[in-house]
């Protein structure tokens, strides 16, 4: 009927590819907290095509320089002010690198400048509680890419509601693994990724 | 008709006539006193002479029917008549120097306010009133607010079958329309201080009485893209919305303090799905105190939310992926058609054979029940207004049943329905006026026009031919 379906943003330009375990685990960690109808498997959609129109949430990550076709272009504006949530997650973890110039630069010039999401959002209480906004990856800890904590997630707002969010953080990284993994971790890393779910399904 | 030239041949036979005569009556005197004179022929009446009878006979017949009518018009009073054009100075008229017994008034158009109020007055200075109007098309037109923040309204008319409907406002033209068996509905986005209805010559002017005072709408649901877009549509629309959207069975995303679900608070509940169950019995109470609920038809698979539904749910028909269209774009979503219609339900809307929109009244309050489960994909992958129209429709749903309070507002003066309330005033129409009994004093003039003309025609006549 309405089931949600994982879906991954394919594009001309890059890498989109990157993190090509990262929509099972969220997806198990979806089914495991929550009563919501999960697809069991994630699907590639082009952002040039109409098929995007039929995912109203959208991972997108790299580590490439992006540069959107206009097809892409009109297609990611349209989707995000009909109330799509694209998420943009820099797989470099690096504000200097390629990817975050270049995607940050195709971003404002669809929707100008970001707004820097406050810590108490509702996105971060909506199911799991993080009190201190968007947790913090194994990447950013141990120095990788431009060693910086991001303490704080960007976004493109339409009607109050997130449209886009614009990551540093490299999730990307962080939940690239095997569903069966979690076995051997003693916290799941995927929880964020079920609050980003359920505020895309219910805001 | 003769020239003078035939007159004046008409005058040599006669003369020959006579001359024959003359010549036969010398005969007998010399010849034979036995045998009778007769004329040689009979000359035929003259086409002059015929004429000349016709006039007098004309102008015998025309005094006639004059002393007639005058008589008539002595025993039953003086009759006067007017057209629409003239009704204006007539009715002056009629009110001053002129006091006829009655007067007849053909209208090509409703008179105007004054106008019918003046004609509604004269029985009470002793002059009957009749009317008629074969060209008037009944029409009567309802302006309703619509529940939306939105302010917009809701435009009924009533007009005959296939006639033509043209709505305009203060400003100009709105849209125009056949009418159907129904007549005509519409909806206005903002509606000025009057809306008109124009059917042929008629034209029908209504104006909002109430304001509404509106409530808050609660949605319940398990999370997902219906739950999502219906409320932000609502939202945009300008609704104040709480939601209850459940996500595990030990948590639900709130919106709002969700507090008693009641008539004071709350505008509409819309229910999903079985999720609303939780709340069936308040939810029923509150729609039978004058609540609206909109119902998705798997919401009605609840034993606490069935007995509201207008039906129940069947058969889930999965949409082929296909983006909607513009002109038909709920065909391209999934449907659970409503079926085991309750007895006072009435189907809105059908898709193919199955009924896809049905609403009922429940106590106080009513229901409508939708059967498309996933109507957000119209606005993510719909045309280029598919937002919008999609929320127009969502919010059409909630205005459907959603309760709000009334206020009355200061209107100015209407004419709902401008036939209904002329013959509420001049009682029904008279058949056309045949000129049975006519003032004679208003067309003495033109008989003693005609019998001069006739008479002078006729001495003419007679004059060339020699006649005296």
């Amino acid at each position: 009927m309405s089931q949600f379906v994982f879906a991954t943003a394919e594009y001309a330009s890059g890498d989109w590819e990157s993190a090509p375990s990262l929509p099972e685990a969220v997806i198990d960690a979806v089914a495991k907290y929550t009563t919501i109808d999960v697809a069991p498997v994630g699907v590639n959609v082009k952002l040039s095509s109409n098929e995007l129109f039929n995912f109203p949430f959208v991972w997108m990550t790299g580590h490439l320089p992006v540069r959107f076709t206009d097809e892409e272009r009109r297609n990611v504006q349209r989707y995000v002010e009909r109330g799509g949530l694209l998420m943009i997650d820099d797989h470099n973890h690096d504000i200097t690198g390629q990817f975050h110039k270049t995607a940050t630069e195709e971003i404002e010039r669809l929707f100008g400048k970001m707004t820097r999401l406050p810590n108490d959002h509702e996105l971060y209480r909506c199911f799991f509680v993080f009190e201190d906004g968007p947790p913090n990856t194994h990447h950013e800890l141990n120095g990788y890419g431009d060693d910086l904590l991001h303490k704080y997630l960007d976004a493109v707002l339409v009607h109050d509601r997130i449209g886009l969010i614009y990551s540093s953080k490299d999730y990307s990284s962080e939940w690239n693994f095997h569903a069966e993994t979690k076995k051997t971790m003693t916290q799941d890393p995927t929880k964020f990724g079920v609050n980003l779910i359920v505020y895309a399904l219910t805001r | 008709m003769r020239s003078p030239g035939d007159a004046g041949r008409g005058n040599d036979a006669g003369r020959g006539a006579r001359d024959a005569g003359r010549a036969g009556v010398e005969h007998a005197v010399g010849t034979s006193p036995a045998v009778t004179a007769r004329p040689a022929h009979r000359a035929p009446r003259p086409v002059a002479a015929v004429l000349e009878l016709l006039l007098r006979a004309a102008v015998i017949a025309l005094l006639a029917w004059f002393l007639v009518t005058t008589v008539r018009a002595r025993r039953h009073g003086r009759v006067e008549d007017a057209a629409s054009r003239t009704l204006h100075a007539a009715l002056a008229r009629w009110s001053t120097v002129s006091s006829p017994a009655t007067v007849h008034v053909s209208l090509d158009h409703p008179p105007a306010g004054l106008e019918r109020d003046w004609l509604a007055a004269l029985p009470g200075a002793g002059t009957a009133v009749a009317w008629n109007g074969p060209s008037l098309l009944p029409t009567a037109i309802m302006v309703e607010p619509r529940a939306d923040p939105a302010r917009g309204a809701d435009v009924s008319v009533a007009a005959p079958e296939s006639a033509t409907v043209v709505l305009r406002d203060t400003v100009g033209t709105l849209d125009s329309a056949r009418a159907g068996a129904t007549g005509v509905r519409a909806y206005v986005p903002r509606p000025r201080a009057t809306t008109d209805a124009l059917v042929g010559a008629v034209a029908a002017r209504a104006a909002i009485h109430d304001s509404l005072h509106l409530g808050r709408l609660l949605v319940l649901g398990q999370a997902g893209w219906e739950a999502k877009f219906t409320i932000a549509s609502l939202e945009e629309r300008g609704w104040k919305v709480d939601a209850h959207v459940a996500v595990s069975p030990k948590s639900d995303v709130r919106q709002g303090e969700i507090a008693d679900i009641d008539t004071a608070r709350y505008s509409a509940v819309l229910a999903l799905d079985t999720t609303a169950a939780r709340w069936g019995d308040r939810i029923a109470r509150y729609v039978r105190q004058g609540g609206g609920l909109v119902l998705w038809a798997p919401a009605a698979k609840a034993r606490s939310l069935a007995s509201l539904a207008p039906g129940a749910p069947g058969t889930l028909i999965e949409d082929e992926g296909a983006a909607p269209s513009d002109t038909a774009p709920r065909a391209a979503l999934s449907l659970v058609p409503i079926t085991s219609l309750a007895s006072d339900a009435v189907v809105l809307e059908r898709r193919g054979p199955d009924a896809s929109l049905a609403a009922r009244r429940v106590g106080a309050g009513r229901v409508i029940e939708t059967g498309y489960v996933n109507s957000w994909r119209w606005r993510m992958a719909g045309g280029d207004d598919a937002p919008d129209r999609h929320r127009d429709w969502i919010a059409g749903l909630v205005a459907s049943v959603a309760y709000a309070g009334r206020g009355s507002v200061s209107a100015p003066p209407t004419d709902v329905a401008p036939l209904a309330s002329l013959i509420d005033r001049l009682g029904p129409a008279a058949p056309a006026w045949g000129g049975a009994a006519r003032d004679p004093e208003r067309i003495a003039r033109w008989v003693f026009a005609v019998l001069c003309v006739s008479l002078l025609v006729e001495w003419a006549s007679r004059r060339l031919r020699g006649v005296k």
